[in-house]
């Protein structure tokens, strides 16, 4: 790896820090712009008796208001399942869901006709919990599951069982850019689309279905987003098909930019699961038999939850091996905003059941929560396919392990936290040790591909331009790297376009990961296209009578034969030649991830391309008066392959794992009674704060650890972090059930906030009383 | 006519503003100001409510011939109050000499430690650490933190950030704006000489900024409609989330005399328009035992602005300092153009945002008596997140005891219990003359429940709130006692 070019800062740092990067609500487009405002609707289910907007559309500076009779194509905005009107017909279905679109000179000119729109509506009984929805029989689709063994005789089998349940919150993305969308109408019904979309290729199919319009009329662009974490994968289609819709009606540019209290209430969030679970084991603490049963909150339509529900089935093992299992999972409608994707992708839900099982273990038996799990993770040799049949490969656990459990300083800390422990009544500390392991590819295995389009320019300069979006995780950073090296150019050299549907058609959404993985490969694939046509002109214009011919090499702006490194041309000086030669200059790239399969009938197959591990160790303090808690340590060990960039693997790493500590913690979605969201905002919905990153905070990643078959050897970083998080919530458990001397087990749920601890702490109280 | 016109510098260009021909009124909020001017766009706004800080930005203003710089949010900040001050803004703190860019040192940390991801939070960190940089004085670590608190970051996991702060902020060397300040000291002050009160009649809305308080007092008097502001922190959020409109604003935040803190013989005086960091100081050297409720409260960024006088007469229920002002039996100095009077904050307080303030009267100052030997005041706030939330439940104690450790005098404050901010009176009545220790603390702590039934809302379950409540008082106890068990996490 060339080390020059690893480490290199984000390719828009200088932009970031001056104020000078552009996001969707900064773009201008001249004096015609309107401003797009949508009215939602304010209840979870009723039907629209009638809808009045003539007195609004005489407000000055409004110029039109749509409803769904408006829309000249399909009033739809899933592509696949057709289950979420664009605009509502006559019916609501959540708060949230889009009735008139009002396109208006300013923003107080919105303003001013939505408080003279007039809706009646008749309110229908609303499906607000999953247990409502279990008792109505709302079933999103059938149950899906994945068994192995026996998980009944296993049961059978096992010294002990414990049975439980477990709640598990949403969480809201909070992305620190609000879902916003800018199009521009063009000639011939042509509409340009500027979103802050993960999935720009999506955003185009919906605005071309909502618009009545083929696809080649309609161009989406992203620049960059200001954060995405899923909540841009689907629900970025939104606002852009109704910034279009506007547009397209008005015919002057139309930008809608969603109020912050706006997106929280009516945008998709992180799935809420409830579980329940058996789960047998030996007298040494070693998993014999799991049957888990999952549900879910889909909330009003399809958007992504199946494929959600699927990941959580597929990490119901976390990092485990389970020899007879069985999990099941079913996804609920209910009258919320439909939830959606979310960092993790249902993988975090699925995974922290068995998490809190192996906790419970460990206090039954009175043994290290962390031993009891190194006992179960998968083995090396054997002992090592999963739940659905995958064999876990290149397994490093043991490796992280034995990496961690020194450096974090686990044996240690744990004993000077029971010595504190003993010494304190009212503060309480505890610390846990949890793994990861996440298969990384999208599930679904056909939208595990990518294209790019590599454009070099006479001058010696190239354009790279893929299917990948960039929010903030350095995708355009690595693939400019890979460029970079591929043409052994300095970076300088390299420039990345914003990723455009007309240059690169028909890509998958980037999530899951992937991103670097699919384009890297994408655009190597061009460069490598490229560079055939330049080799052989290459060789040509360096053989002479005395040089045996040899590969081409590419280094530091210069091109020569392996045989005679001495005679050198400028890259620039090739690049003319070749122009002068006629030859091509420019080359589509394709990458699909081979080898992936997996029945759902069945529940085999080979879902992943690899797994990616990690491990960390948190310790916490908890105020056993208040709840509160404060991580005092944590230590994180993470496999990302060899890194590609390890400052922004190291970033990615760092605000996954308190990203996840949000989920864990202080996050909570309260509603009331009516299906409305209560803490709509940051005032109330308290994402961390920089005074919630732990005081001592430990990030690594495992050196030497190449991973075959990806892009440099690399591996996938965004999701696989988030879940490292749960020593956060675990190390809280801890400490929460040293007020009963670990003799009790604490009423525990996700997140652990400050009432989740306190009453659970009083609850223990009391049973120690009696 | 003079006074219809708004002079301030947006970095370094001198901007006047005549509303008689603009459209947008003198209480836009400076965000929105910004973001209509072209090249302008690297203020972010993230939530229009003071909680993110996308939208910091410092405010230069002079203060005994030097220049002060505040890091404040500006989506809460009303374009009017800036009179006479300097905005800078991201975009002007990077050099651009011949096509290329001469980073400023914060920016530079920035970018070297990676500490932009998605790049939406930056200019708002960029701004905080700039503001940093200028007062030299936040140096540790912690407190490099606390001045960030103000601002989110969805993406990095501040780790990257704090280091960043860490690397320019603790030695930091004269940079541009050092240079041009005296040119700058210069300019503002002519603006103030040349006008330094404002009395704008917009076609609609009349925006007063009075820098004198006899000017003030004289204009509550002829506009006794007009909306009383000082921080704006509490005001503003009407007009941007429920888009309130306010025809009539009397802004008092230029008025020099309401801004004070003096220590006389029996009693300390606090202006009205004192900061909640001036105060957050006051505390610090007077009553330490408070300093608890001012290390969370808010952020720097709000701090910076928002004043004594606002939070008491926001007479919210969940008002941090208005248990404090109960505990210290404060008095407050309500003034009219033609009389004043002194009535204690208990008095103050009416109801559930309800004050006792007339309509011809500003809360000018706040007097706080000296205590009298042996006197103790402990406070402990309970939130979901520890910094930059509103308290959940606050429980704030006023206590003496004698020589034999009894108590002689005891007030036990709780916020966030009731529609107002109300004294434990049951336990109080308990306490009074027991022996003070943990057992008798908690015989009291069940008492609470006789006084006091919550609600649940946005922040929490009653459920919880009783058994907080119950266990503050537990806190507050072991406070007293020094046992370290009841230090804030
Ligand atoms: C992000 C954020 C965080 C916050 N955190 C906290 C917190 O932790 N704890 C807390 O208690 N509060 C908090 N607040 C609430 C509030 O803004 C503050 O309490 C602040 O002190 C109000 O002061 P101000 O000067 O900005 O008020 P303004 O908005 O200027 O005024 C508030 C009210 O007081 C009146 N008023 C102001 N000055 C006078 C005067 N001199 N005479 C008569 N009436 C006057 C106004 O008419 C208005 O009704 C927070 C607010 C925000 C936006
Ligand atoms: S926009 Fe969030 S603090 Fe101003
Ligand atoms: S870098 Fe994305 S929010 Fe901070």
């Amino acid at each position: 790896m060339n080390r020059a070019a690893n480490n290199i800062t984000h390719e828009s740092a200088v932009s970031h820090v001056t104020g000078k990067a552009v996001y969707v609500a900064d773009m201008h487009v001249g004096e015609q712009m309107l401003t797009g405002k949508v009215v939602f609707s304010p209840y979870a289910h009723a039907r629209i008796v009638s809808v009045d907007f003539t007195e609004a559309l005489k407000v000055n500076g409004v110029v039109d208001i749509l409803d769904f009779n408006r829309i000249p194509g399909i009033n739809q905005l899933n592509p696949l399942v057709h289950d979420e009107p664009c605009l509502a017909v006559d019916k609501v279905n959540c708060i949230g869901q889009a009735i008139l679109l009002i396109a208006a000179e300013n923003e107080h000119a919105a303003i001013e006709a939505e408080k003279k729109i007039k809706i009646s509506y008749d309110p229908l009984e609303p499906v607000l919990t999953i247990m409502q929805a279990r008792e109505n029989g709302t079933a999103l689709a059938k149950t899906r599951k994945i068994e192995t063994g026996n998980p009944e005789e296993g049961l059978l089998k096992a010294d002990h069982i414990l049975e439980g349940e477990l709640k598990i919150g949403g969480q809201e993305h909070w992305y620190l850019e609000t879902q916003s969308a800018l199009s521009v109408p063009g000639e011939n019904m042509e509409m340009m689309v500027y979103a802050s979309s993960q999935n720009p290729s999506e955003t185009q199919h919906v605005v071309s279905e909502v618009l009545g319009l083929q696809a080649n009329q309609v161009v989406c662009e992203v620049k960059r987003m200001g954060g995405g974490f899923g909540g841009k994968e689907t629900q970025a289609n939104h606002v852009a098909a109704w910034s279009a819709l506007l547009a397209n009606a008005s015919g002057r540019p139309v930008k809608i930019v969603l109020f912050r209290d706006d997106d929280q209430k009516f945008t998709g969030k992180r799935h809420p699961f409830e579980a329940s679970y058996k789960l047998g084991f030996s007298k040494e603490g070693m998993i014999v038999s799991y049957i888990l049963d999952l549900h879910a909150d889909a909330g009003m339509a399809t958007d992504l939850s199946m494929a959600i529900l699927e990941r959580a089935l597929f990490h119901a093992d976390s990092s485990y091996f389970i020899p007879n299992m069985r999990v099941t999972g079913t996804m609920w409608k209910t009258n919320l905003p439909s939830n959606t994707a979310f960092r993790g992708f249902g993988g975090p839900q699925g995974m922290v059941v068995i998490e809190h099982a192996l906790d419970r273990v460990a206090r039954f038996l009175g043994k290290d929560a962390a031993e009891i799990r190194y006992r179960n993770f998968y083995g090396l040799n054997d002992r090592n396919i999963t739940h659905f049949g995958q064999l876990v490969e290149n397994n490093r656990l043991f490796r992280l392990w034995d990496e961690l459990i020194i450096s974090s300083e686990y044996y240690k800390r744990r004993a000077e936290i029971r010595s504190f422990n003993q010494k304190h009544s009212f503060k309480k500390r505890g610390i846990a040790l949890t793994p990861v392991k996440f298969g990384i590819s999208f599930t679904t295995a056909f939208l595990n591909q990518a294209g790019a389009l590599v454009n070099i320019y006479k001058d010696g300069t190239v354009l790279v331009n893929h299917g990948g979006t960039e929010m903030g995780q350095g995708l355009h950073t690595k693939i400019k790297q890979i460029a970079a090296l591929e043409f052994g150019l300095p970076l300088e050299k390299i420039n990345l376009s914003p990723t455009n549907t007309s240059k690169v058609p028909n890509t998958s959404p980037t999530a899951a990961s992937s991103g670097t993985d699919l384009n890297g490969m994408a655009v190597k694939n061009a460069i490598d296209k490229v560079k055939i046509r330049l080799d052989s002109l290459a060789k040509h214009l360096l053989t002479d009578a005395n040089t045996a011919s040899g590969e081409v090499v590419y280094n530091d702006g210069l091109v020569f034969l392996s045989s005679n490194p001495d005679k050198t041309i400028t890259f620039k000086e090739l690049v003319i030649n070749a122009h002068l030669s006629q030859i091509s200059l420019s080359a589509t790239g394709f990458y699909g991830t081979p080898g992936l399969h997996y029945d759902k009938e069945k529940g085999r197959g080979n879902p992943f391309h690899y797994f990616a591990f990690g491990m960390a160790v948190s310790d916490v303090e908890v105020d056993t008066l208040t709840g509160m808690s404060k991580i005092l340590r944590a230590d994180i060990l993470h496999d990302a392959g060899q890194s590609i960039n390890e400052d922004i693997d190291l970033g990615q790493v760092a605000g996954a794992f308190i990203q996840g500590v949000g989920w864990c913690t202080t996050e909570t979605l309260r509603y009331n009674a009516s299906g409305q969201l209560l803490n709509h905002s940051p005032d109330t919905y308290k994402i961390p704060g920089i005074g919630d990153v732990p005081n001592d905070f430990r990030v690594e990643l495992l050196k030497n650890a190449p991973n075959s078959q990806t892009i440099r050897q690399s591996k996938a970083v965004g999701e696989p972090p988030f879940m490292l998080a749960f020593s956060v919530w675990l190390a809280i458990k801890d400490a929460v059930s040293a007020v009963a001397n670990h003799s009790v087990e604490p009423d525990f749920a996700l997140p652990a906030n400050n009432e989740t601890v306190l009453l659970s702490i009083e609850k223990l109280r009391i049973s120690l009383k009696v | 006519m003079e006074k219809n016109i708004l002079q301030f510098l947006l970095n370094d260009k001198l901007i006047e503003i005549d509303f008689l021909k603009e459209d947008f009124l003198p209480s836009t909020t400076v965000l929105n100001y910004l973001r209509m001017q072209p090249g302008f766009m690297g203020t972010k706004e993230g939530c229009a409510e003071g909680d993110c800080g996308a939208c910091t930005v410092v405010l230069a203003e002079v203060q005994n011939g030097e220049l002060t710089y505040k890091t404040i949010d500006s989506c809460l900040l009303f374009l009017a109050s800036i009179h006479g001050k300097q905005l800078i803004t991201v975009e002007h703190l990077a050099e651009i000499n011949d096509q290329k860019i001469k980073l400023h040192p914060v920016q530079q940390a920035m970018v070297e430690h990676h500490g932009s991801q998605c790049g939406y939070c930056t200019p708002g960190f960029v701004m905080s650490m700039f503001g940093m940089y200028k007062n030299a004085a936040e140096t540790d670590n912690e407190e490099l933190t606390d001045a960030m608190a103000g601002n989110l970051c969805r993406c990095t996991g501040y780790k990257p950030i704090a280091e960043a702060a860490q690397a320019c902020c603790k030695n930091p060397k004269p940079d541009k704006f050092s240079l041009q300040q005296v040119e700058i000291v210069k300019r503002l002050t002519q603006i103030r000489k040349h006008q330094s009160t404002l009395e704008i009649s917009a076609p609609k809305q009349i925006y007063l900024l009075p820098s004198r308080l006899d000017e003030a007092l004289g204009f509550r008097e002829k506009y006794p409609v007009a909306v009383t502001i000082n921080g704006a922190t509490d005001t503003a959020i009407r007009q941007n989330k429920t888009h309130e409109f306010l025809p009539n604003i009397l802004d008092l935040s230029a008025v020099e005399d309401i801004k004070h803190q003096k220590e006389g013989s029996a009693f300390f005086s606090l202006g009205a328009g004192t900061t909640l960091e001036q105060f957050k100081q006051f505390v610090k050297a007077n009553f330490p035992g408070l300093m608890p409720m001012l290390k969370v409260f808010a952020s720097l960024q709000i701090r910076n602005v928002a004043t004594i006088g606002g939070n008491l007469s926001t007479a919210s229920p969940i008002g941090d300092l208005i248990p404090l002002f109960f505990a210290l039996k404060a008095e407050v100095k309500l003034s009219s153009r033609t009389d004043n009077r002194m009535i204690p904050v208990e008095e103050y307080i009416t109801g559930y945002r309800k004050t006792s303030l007339r309509h011809d009267e500003i809360l000018e100052a706040v007097q706080i008596p000296k205590p009298e030997k042996g006197l103790v005041f402990f406070t402990e706030k309970v939130s979901t997140r520890r910094d930059l939330d509103i308290s959940t439940v606050s429980s704030t104690l006023r206590l003496r005891l004698n020589t034999d450790n009894f108590v002689e005098e005891i007030a036990i404050i709780y916020g966030g219990m009731a529609a107002q901010v109300k004294r434990a009176v049951a336990a109080e009545k308990y306490l009074l003359g027991k022996q003070w220790c943990f057992e008798e603390a908690e015989r009291a702590s069940k008492l609470i429940c006789e006084d006091f039934t919550p609600i649940s809302d946005a922040r929490s379950n009653a459920e919880y709130r009783v058994a907080a409540a119950k266990n503050l008082l537990l806190k507050l106890y072991l406070k007293s006692v020094d046992n370290n068990e009841g230090l804030s996490l």
